[in-house]
């Protein structure tokens, strides 16, 4: 039994030693961390930047909140697409992201994705309908750290139901859960990215964007990262004429 | 097929060694739990079971805290190997170990604590010294609590989803386990891959949990 247990503890170490060894950085691939509401459009912009220069990308995809907190803490990413400026500028004032690395990349535009077919709501009949009891839950991202929850929170306020309608509310982690969360039938009506709603079956239409402040969608590079040539080569992509195609073919204004 | 191996071996490199941490530190405190009754063990045997009550992310925000890179131990580990912890795969060890601890101690020391202590008594009277103890009385009349709280602690570390992703991150073949390239692929509505890594996730733990268990009763 207790040579069993050294036994066991001995193969873990071989295991651990295996696990030691590191690849080198020669094949490593330039990792992005991403608000949610860029995942389909970074997925095909970021296969079209990889076959024409041959550099591999990984990308994490995740609230931009949360993100920002792990870059503080020093995440090893090459490179940060937050969903709003604010959170840019606040990593360049903590100095963990490069001040001169910061490039506007896009404008993030919200809809209301709902599953009532043939309802085609008139301006104004959004609120109507929110207010009905035809819905029982509203997805939103949490407004506290999601840009897309905070001008889903903002459109709701200048509507005037937020009150009305807070109890209705669930709250996502990011964008992406917020919009599983009606795709997957558990929410009646979600307000999303429409950058998300690409190859969905609802229905949506577009939330007017004079009723919350713009999604102003900045970019940087982390401080942290070895790869600034690489990355400063996609964000030229990014930014240059075929990336912003991509980006507005997934319903994102041009900043 | 790739996407799916990858953060399995992951997963299974990961739960195995912070299975391993857990074990070693567990046998030790549950020792010195179960043989030596204070209100101080006492009280830190109960105090063990906190990570089973924090919420999982908040372990791991306080993880991220304590181990980040404007950390004293951040920086004296970032200072000693160059590179710093969080958001690598030990990161993700450490988040799985300190999760897997309070199961895999629980049973241990009840095993412990069932064995009398006339029976130890009576050997240290013969004069055999700690190791013997362990290695003649206590491990083979303790063997299935020690099985039970392997089991526990190993299935706890596979599974383990929410302080990883603070502290680990979501890193595509760097930190992305097997339960965050299912939550991964859940939200991306990548819904039969989420499927098929829910199916590799459960049947590589129960296989090795039963190849655990038949290797430990032969």
């Amino acid at each position: 039994m207790i040579n069993k247990l050294i036994g066991t503890l001995f193969i873990l170490h071989v295991f651990i030693l295996t696990g030691c060894t590191n690849a080198n950085d020669e094949d490593e691939p330039l990792y992005i961390a991403a608000a949610s509401d860029l995942y389909h459009a970074l997925t095909e912009a970021g296969e079209e930047f990889t076959n024409e220069t041959g550099i591999p990308l990984e990308f994490t995809f995740g609230s931009t909140g949360l993100i920002t907190q792990q870059i503080n803490e020093g995440a090893p990413y090459d490179l940060f697409l937050a969903a709003h400026e604010s959170y840019i500028d606040e990593l360049i004032e903590q100095e963990a992201i490069l001040a001169d690395s910061k490039h506007y990349y896009a404008i993030g535009r919200n809809v209301l994705m709902y599953e009532e077919e043939s309802l085609l709501l008139e301006s104004g009949q959004a609120q109507q309908y929110l207010l009905s009891d035809e819905v029982g839950t509203i997805a939103i991202a949490n407004p506290e750290h999601a840009p897309y929850g905070k001008a889903a929170k903002e459109t709701l306020e200048s509507w005037g139901i937020w009150e009305q309608i807070e109890e209705k509310l669930v709250y996502a982690e990011n964008i992406r859960q917020a919009y599983q969360y009606v795709e997957s039938g558990n929410a009646d009506v979600g307000m999303v990215a429409l950058a998300l709603v690409s190859d969905t079956d609802y229905e949506y239409q577009l939330v007017d964007e004079a009723a919350h402040e713009p999604i102003i969608q900045a970019l940087g590079i982390p401080a942290v990262s070895s790869k600034e040539e690489e990355s400063k080569q996609f964000i030229e992509y990014l930014t240059g004429k075929r990336g912003q195609e991509i980006l507005v073919k997934y319903g994102f204004d041009l900043p | 097929m790739e996407t799916i191996l990858t953060p399995l071996l992951l997963s299974l490199r990961i739960s195995m060694i912070a299975t391993a941490f857990a074990f070693v530190i567990g046998m030790l405190l549950a020792w010195w739990f179960a043989f030596h009754k204070t209100r101080l063990t006492r009280l830190l045997s109960v105090l063990v079971t906190i990570p089973l009550i924090v919420p999982p992310t908040v372990l791991g925000y306080y993880l991220l805290i304590s181990l980040g890179r404007n950390s004293f131990i951040g920086q004296w580990v970032e200072g000693l190997t160059g590179e710093p912890i969080v958001f690598t795969w030990k990161a993700a060890v450490i988040a799985a170990a300190i999760a897997a601890l309070p199961l895999l101690i629980r049973p241990i020391q009840a095993s412990f604590e069932s064995i009398s202590t006339s029976v130890l008594d009576a050997a240290k009277l013969d004069g055999a010294h700690g190791l013997q103890l362990l290695r003649y009385i206590i491990a083979p009349l303790a063997y299935k609590g020690i099985l039970a709280g392997l089991v526990l602690g190993f299935a706890r570390a596979m599974g383990e989803f929410g302080a990883t992703i603070m502290v680990a991150g979501n890193i595509p073949g760097k930190t992305q386990t097997l339960s965050i390239a299912i939550y991964d692929a859940v939200q991306a509505n990548r819904m039969m891959d989420a499927h098929l890594m829910v199916l590799a996730l459960s049947v590589t733990t129960i296989i090795f949990l039963i190849l655990l268990s038949k290797w430990y009763k032969s």
